[in-house]
């Protein structure tokens, strides 16, 4: 076991508890190598961050604005599009 | 029963035959998932608000073909993502030029594999969030990160769907999906790399 196939390992499931010997493996290889075990902190903070970051709201002015443009959009008139008058 | 309490499938039932007020149920069920995800992928209100509308247009459109056999969500992921990503290609966000196989290796202490070598991450606590540089920090580095993998991220790590139900709403491999994944999340970690060891420097 090393630290190439541990990376592989950290990127792909994180902290996730796979029962596989091969996996069983590289978590002890994982608990074992503080540079491999730094990485996986590193990796699973990252994840986090993006995870916990708080998402915008939805404002009420734009449900309002999205209502009309439905509106409009989806009235019988505006789905075929009107022929034009022959001369 | 009012609308509300209506399953997915009973609103799509009675908005195929013309409802009107159910389909506007699936919307207001719908609005506040599509416009966070077109958020977190697009980064710019403008683009999302677009992204929004023309998602529910598409939605309504192609209610007719849902065929019910995935999820309602998966199918309106799908319809969200396709709009995010035809903008996003459409703008021409600065990307990289290279692909990212370079993040299939581990990165090296003496800087030969790539930059962002091993080092401790100060401890960040929750509050950190806050932190208006973090903020900015984690948008420079998603706004890198190339289009094709930010949607996986953002589909498989920020909102949580698993890698098969990732793999649906993009058409792709599970296989391709977890390459993707890996690349992402080891590069939005490079890319963090440097703030994260300043802050611990400077605390």
């Amino acid at each position: 076991m090393n630290c190439r196939q541990a990376y592989r390992f950290i990127c792909d499931h994180l902290d996730e508890r796979i029962a596989s010997p091969r996996c069983r493996a590289i978590r002890k290889h994982i608990a074992c190598c503080p540079r491999c075990r730094e990485y996986l902190e590193s990796v699973k903070t990252t994840v986090r961050l993006y995870q916990t970051a708080p998402g915008p709201k939805l404002p009420h002015a734009l449900h309002r604005d999205l209502m009309k443009s439905l509106d409009t959009a989806l009235q019988p008139a505006a789905r075929k599009a009107p022929r034009r008058a022959r001369r | 029963m009012r609308l509300a309490d209506q399953t997915d499938q009973q609103l799509i039932r009675a908005a195929r035959k013309g409802d009107r007020q159910a389909f506007t149920a699936l919307v207001n069920r719908y609005e506040e998932t599509v416009y966070r995800f077109s958020f977190k992928m697009c980064r710019d209100p403008e683009k999302a608000k677009e992204t929004l509308q023309d998602t529910f247009i598409s939605v309504y459109r192609k209610l007719k073909t849902f065929d019910g056999k995935s999820k309602f969500s998966t199918w309106l992921y799908t319809i969200v993502t396709n709009n995010c990503l035809m903008k996003l290609r459409r703008r021409k966000i600065q990307e990289l030029e290279d692909p990212l196989e370079v993040y299939d290796d581990p990165p090296g202490d003496d800087g030969s594999m790539r930059r962002a070598p091993i080092a401790r991450w100060e401890e960040t606590p929750a509050d950190l969030l806050l932190v208006k540089e973090l903020r900015s920090a984690l948008d420079t580095a998603i706004n890198k990160l190339p289009v094709d993998y930010r949607v996986v991220f953002v589909l498989r790590d920020v909102e949580g769907k698993s890698t098969e139900e990732t793999a649906r709403i993009l058409h792709l491999s599970v296989e391709a999906t977890k390459s993707r994944l890996r690349r992402a999340r080891a590069f939005l970690r490079d890319q963090l790399h440097p703030y994260m060891v300043a802050q611990r420097e400077t605390s």
